[in-house]
């Protein structure tokens, strides 16, 4: 057998498992059009998923404006206790999440060190819902950012520095023109993990309610068949977003090669 | 590969290992109520020192969910033992059982810490006073996932017919939520609305999902006072008010006073108030029959009703329902 073979075989064994579940959620639900469309039409799902939506986006805006520089800096230089940094970006996706939420509970809470001092309420309110959804997805921003950093050659920026640009010019006018799909690309996984966080939210803020808290609390009360066409406007909306943006990102690229 | 497959082999042998050192105990699967999880641990500890041939697995869940195990799942279980005595006979006879002894009961406590505002002031007669001001905060669980959670919004409707004050339940509750009861012939009724439209006010009512999840609301410093089962606090160590047997749901002497109550939940089912109190059984498909019951005989005996009463839930004099079911072995209680 050739390599290729043994490695499609494989490829497509972990392809179906994740596809199966997805799947098997979506056929269950062709036995109850009914539920679906109620679904559908109720405007508090709706309002609940969209309000997800945008906690997602504000915990996205935060992830790229304070981890651009945090990738770039770990892309670029050398500094002492770097691969310590480097592990700190990766602790939320080794924590579990619940312990997350208490932990971030403990810091941002009424009593806690920012919590009792700022100004926001966090705990039960839109800013912890933020909080908790960028610890869980700043790692997926900052690591794909940095691998796009550390794909340019550092020679581009030099040229332009010798050219007389400034610092801030090139970091502007050639590095992010030249990583801006790697950071589109993270910004769009971590705006999806953040839409997809419970564990930690529900510790922080059970209200306002979160589409994936909203999902949880119908499968406790009223059973998976209440709670699964949920689960599935939740999935489309969220892969609708996903391949628009895909789709926008890829056409960038083959027009910029062709 | 080659080089993986020793080490695959040793973790398939030591996988058969484990499973035949724990396969020469005789496995008691006992299926509890969450709520009994402290004091199933301390009687498991003194069962497996009696019995060393028995390894005594505990698994909990909410008690509506641990009987549909048996009933729906078709788990073999040894000993079931649920929050409410009724739902055994409701949910298991006559196939799966047909008898079920009483034996303990709980409460619901308002519980808080020493450093919850006005903790010094607190007790029986005041907490809705204290409750009603502005600056204390206070939690109970989702009524729509947690049965503690709608036991709360009874009690507090009850204490407005006990304390002969028609406000209670609006002033803690109704003008900062959307929950409300609604009196009908002599009944109050509440009917919970889907948990996203439960709208709190999160700057005087934390909710959460389950009466556990409020714990840590307490002990972060989020909430003053929560409602909760006088066992939990006891077991956390929290202090608590005892709130009169007229309200509390823990007396049955009250249960005509207590099933005026009624809350509908959003998922259609409509749970009256009535008192809590523990009920355990037998399952008839239980695999080992013979240690079942001397668990059970422990759950009873003098010894089992010193743990309950150490651990907050007030044993009740054992009482079974159909006596002439009960195994041989059980008759004495």
């Amino acid at each position: 057998m050739k390599l290729s073979t043994i490695f499609a075989l494989l490829s497509s064994i972990l392809v179906l498992f994740v596809i199966l579940p997805v799947f098997s959620t979506f056929t269950t639900q062709f036995s109850d059009l009914n539920g679906l469309v109620q679904t559908f039409q109720d405007y508090d799902v709706w309002r609940t998923i969209l309000f997800t939506a945008y906690a997602a986006f504000l915990s996205t805006l935060f992830a790229v404006l304070f981890g651009t520089p945090l990738a770039y800096t770990l892309a670029r230089t050398e500094f002492p206790g770097k691969n310590v940094v480097s592990g700190v970006v990766d602790l939320p996706v080794i924590i579990p999440h619940v312990v997350a939420g208490i932990a971030l509970l403990s810091v941002f809470g009424s009593k806690g060190m920012i919590g009792s001092i700022s100004p926001v309420k966090f705990v039960d309110a839109l800013p912890g819902i933020v909080v908790a959804m960028l610890f869980v997805s700043a790692p997926f921003y900052i690591n794909t950012a940095r691998e796009g950093f550390q794909s340019i050659n550092p020679r581009f920026e030099q040229v332009a520095r010798t050219l007389g640009a400034t610092q801030f010019k090139v970091f502007f006018t050639v590095t992010i023109p030249l990583t801006w799909r790697h950071i589109a690309a993270g910004a769009l996984m971590s705006w999806a993990r953040a839409i997809s966080e419970f564990g930690a939210i529900v510790i922080i803020a059970y209200y306002p309610m979160v589409a994936s808290t909203l999902i949880y609390d119908r499968f406790l009360n009223s059973g998976l068949q209440a709670s699964r066409p949920i689960s599935i406007l939740l999935i489309l909306f969220s892969l609708s977003v996903f391949i628009t943006i895909r789709v926008l990102l890829w056409n960038g690229r083959k027009n910029e090669s062709s | 590969m080659e080089k993986l497959l020793p080490i695959i082999i040793c973790l398939v042998i030591s996988c058969c290992m484990g499973d035949v050192q724990t396969a020469e105990k005789v496995k008691l699967k006992v299926l509890h109520a969450g709520s009994l999880t402290e004091p199933m641990k301390e009687l498991e500890k003194i069962f497996e020192e009696r019995n060393p041939e028995v390894d005594v697995q505990l698994e909990a869940a909410g008690s509506a969910k641990t009987i549909r195990k048996v009933t729906e799942l078709d788990r073999e279980a040894d000993v079931v033992a649920s929050a409410d005595y009724s739902l055994i006979p409701h949910m298991m006879y006559p196939k799966y059982a047909n008898w079920t002894i009483r034996f303990a009961s709980n409460q619901i406590v308002i519980a808080y810490l020493d450093d919850s505002k006005y903790s010094n002031e607190i007790n029986q007669d005041n907490w809705y006073e204290i409750l009603r001001r502005g600056d204390v905060k206070f939690g109970f669980s989702n009524p729509n996932d947690d049965p503690c959670g709608y036991r709360s919004q009874m009690v507090i409707q009850l204490a407005e017919l006990y304390y002969n004050d028609s406000s209670i339940y609006d002033d803690l509750v109704a003008s900062n939520s959307n929950l409300k009861f609604v009196e009908k012939d002599g009944n109050y009724i509440l009917e919970m609305p889907e948990s996203e439209n439960i709208n709190p006010n999160t700057e005087k009512l934390m909710i959460r999902s389950m009466e556990v999840e409020l714990i840590y609301g307490i002990e972060e410093g989020e909430i003053d006072y929560y409602f909760i089962y006088r066992s939990v606090a006891k077991q956390h160590n929290h202090k608590f008010v005892e709130l009169p047997d007229e309200i509390d749901l823990s007396n049955e002497s009250f249960s005509d006073k207590y099933s005026k109550i009624k809350v509908i939940l959003a998922n259609g089912k409509e749970v009256s108030a009535k008192p809590i109190i523990y009920g355990i059984t037998i399952p008839k498909n239980a695999p080992n029959k013979e240690y079942a019951e001397k668990f059970v005989k422990l759950v009873v005996s003098k010894e089992g009703r010193e743990v309950f009463e150490k651990l907050g839930q007030p044993p009740v004099k054992a009482f079974a329902d159909f006596p002439e079911n009960l195994p041989e072995s059980l008759k004495d209680i």
